[in-house]
């Protein structure tokens, strides 16, 4: 994830000072370069009649934080994309009547039901509404789908940039590996804020098109750095050299031998990064250079800050901040199960 | 190894040349020519224009480049459009700050952060290992801005109401105006650094925790437990220092990023660092200022790695180039 990038000038302190992407990536380059040759062992070692990936499947499911956490993030998913056809336009809509509605505000309702009348008690806003009516929940489940959109399409750009580039220099070395190498440095002394204001200049506003692009072409080397590790440590390894004394064509090597081997930690950096994309998409809203008001975006409803804490509306920070955190720490508690399902020692 | 270095030294070098040709096209390139935000909105155009001209900017980039970098070799980063004061200056004021922040951070968090990551890889499993692991996950979840904005909360209201009314810990700036002393320093800087550690701590401790454990399982360490060594020893004298090295890595790597400062957390707590500074030269078009931070970026990054290099082949000696 977030931070061989740079603050102002970065990607990564973007996300606060000090890089603990960095930190991150090297743990995960630690662990790594360790297990992509057990890997390969373990599958042969272990005598199941089960497949790697069955394997790893069942054993992502006995680990109970991992598929709570993948169940909550269901749930988020699901809310974000059935919710707002139910709501249409509700995120916009302004209810002149209550402006600066607190939350939870409750008040009886007549009900009838079968001919018999009783009240429950009922709420038009259950997180209360912002300076202009609006509903805070509407606007943070719409919200949500900006966050999970960007952060899913961005990563398979991480993907396919850097799994692409990554496998070419990897295996191939020479010239094409140095080039990348260098402008992956160049990408890392790239100042993002600027990058992003002159992309969005240049495009004539922010739009989902715009953060997807710029947050995949300044992300991918990370996952493009891996993909050339793997492939640098299995290139040489025995059972390439057999299928290469076979006759393989490189080809059927890179998609066939290598490719099949080097998934597992591209998996694991995929699923982190989403939740690295999802706080960075929020920095850029609070910043004001995410998608433009009346859009709104777990960023954008943070960065009315200010005016909120001026007003006593604490709660118009609570949620957004809440849901922000809450989808980040399911998004890498499931990356941790799925990397110690995928990860054969077996921690 | 000589020969290497030079190599090096002139990749390092012509690197640094590429990349002041790519930022600097970039500046100029990008859409919103500078005078046009901030300045008085009713100013003439041909004010505006004027002041293009006699800057040069109406050229195309690449016949300012060849001037630009002339300046940049003998030093001169030129005025800044909005401060119109040199660019030198404006970095010398604002770097410190950025520093002291940063630094204040980064040796906060590292203090805490390599004790528990140490005492979670020597106890693996124990609830002080899972707390940590827990706790680490939720920090690594909470970016600084949120982290900010409810520091400023319960700076600016919850804490008012234990005091009576008055502020705790100061929520804007570097100083009380007209008092300069350290510890106002000190206590202007306890909340923004508290919420740029909380990040830091949850990464350096998980890291210093893997780099540890991967220590702990080496053969050498465990000739060292078969001697009979005290835990202790074994623990802090044989692996701490193995496990230490990569961290150290990782600091020195990161060093040159904090000249940059950090834009959300100045921002929140209005300190006067080189992320405001940077951003608002970004938001200004101001492309002398953009271009001194970036550039004062680039040439330590690329100072700093070439070091972290040569550093590993000399205490490594395996390594060899």
């Amino acid at each position: 994830m977030a931070e061989p990038i740079k603050e102002v000038t970065g990607f990564q302190s973007l996300m606060g000072g000090a890089g603990v992407q960095q930190a991150l990536d090297a743990e995960e380059a630690l662990r790594h370069a360790a297990a992509a040759e057990d890997l390969v062992v373990a599958e042969v070692a272990e005598p199941s009649e089960l497949g790697f990936w069955k394997l790893a499947v069942i054993r992502f499911l006995h680990h109970r934080t991992a598929t709570i956490s993948l169940g909550v993030l269901m749930f988020i998913v699901l809310v974000a994309v059935l919710v707002p056809i139910f709501q249409g336009d509700l995120y916009r809509f302004q209810d002149y009547r209550h402006p600066f509605g607190a939350p939870f505000q409750f008040h009886a309702r007549a009900v009838s039901l079968a001919g018999v009348s009783f009240s429950i008690p009922w709420t038009d806003h259950l997180m209360g509404t912002d300076e202009l009516g609006r509903d805070e929940m509407a606007r943070l489940i719409r919200g949500a789908r900006v966050s999970l959109t960007v952060g899913l399409l961005a990563i398979l750009g991480y993907v396919i940039i850097g799994g692409v580039l990554g496998s070419v220099a990897g295996y191939y070395g020479g010239w094409i590996d140095n080039a990348l190498m260098r402008v992956t440095d160049v990408i890392i002394a790239m100042p993002f804020i600027l990058v992003v204001v002159a992309v969005t200049a240049a495009f004539g506003g922010v739009s989902l098109t715009v953060l997807v692009i710029v947050i995949a072409g300044l992300g991918w080397f990370e996952i493009g750095r891996l993909m050339r590790a793997q492939f640098l440590v299995l290139r040489e390894s025995e059972f390439v050299q057999a299928a290469r004394a076979l006759g393989a064509s490189d080809f059927r090597i890179i998609f066939r031998h290598i490719i099949p081997n080097s998934l597992a930690p591209i998996i694991v950096s995929a699923t982190l990064g989403v939740s690295g994309i999802i706080l960075l998409e929020a920095a850029l809203g609070f910043l004001g250079y995410s998608i433009p008001p009346p859009e709104p975006s777990w960023g954008n409803l943070l960065s009315g800050y200010e005016e909120a804490l001026l007003r006593n509306q604490a709660y118009l920070v609570a949620f957004p901040a809440l849901a922000l955190v809450t989808t980040a720490l399911c998004i890498n508690l499931v990356g941790d199960g799925i990397r110690d399902a995928l990860d054969p020692r077996q921690r | 190894m000589t020969f290497y270095v030079i190599r090096r030294v002139l990749i390092g070098f012509l690197l640094l040349v590429f990349m002041s040709v790519a930022f600097f096209a970039l500046t100029r390139l990008t859409p919103g020519p500078p005078f046009t935000t901030g300045e008085n909105p009713r100013a003439h155009q041909e004010l505006i224009d004027r002041r293009m001209h006699n800057l040069g900017l109406d050229q195309p980039w690449y016949t300012q480049y060849p001037a630009y970098l002339n300046a940049l070799a003998h030093g001169n980063l030129g005025d800044s459009y909005v401060y119109n004061r040199p660019v030198t200056e404006l970095l010398q004021q604002r770097v410190p700050n950025s520093l002291i922040l940063l630094g204040a951070a980064l040796i906060v968090s590292l203090l805490i952060a390599i004790p528990l990551g140490i005492f979670a890889a020597t106890r693996q499993y124990s609830i002080l290992d899972v707390g940590t692991s827990v706790v680490s996950y939720v920090g690594i979840s909470i970016p600084s801005f949120v982290l900010g904005i409810f520091l400023l909360l319960a700076g600016a209201v919850w804490l008012r109401h234990l005091t009576g009314g008055d502020f705790f810990f100061p929520l804007f700036g570097m100083h009380k105006s007209g008092i300069d002393t350290l510890d106002d320093l000190v206590w202007h800087m306890v909340l923004p650094v508290t919420s740029l550690s909380v990040l830091s701590i949850a990464g350096f401790s998980r890291f210093m925790r893997a780099s540890m454990l991967e220590v702990l399982h080496q053969d050498y360490v465990r000739t060292a437990k078969a001697k009979g060594l005290a835990r202790r020893t074994v623990n802090y004298k044989h692996a701490l220092r193995n496990a230490i090295l990569p961290i150290i890595t990782l600091v020195a790597l990161q060093t040159p990023q904090f000249v940059s400062g950090a834009i959300i957390t100045e921002g929140i707590f209005s300190w006067p660092g080189m992320g405001l500074l940077a951003f608002q030269a970004t938001v200004d078009r101001d492309y002398p200022v953009i271009l001194g931070v970036v550039m004062l970026v680039a040439v330590l990054t690329v100072i700093f790695n070439l070091l972290a290099d040569i550093a590993y082949a000399v205490v490594d000696p395996r390594i060899r180039y």
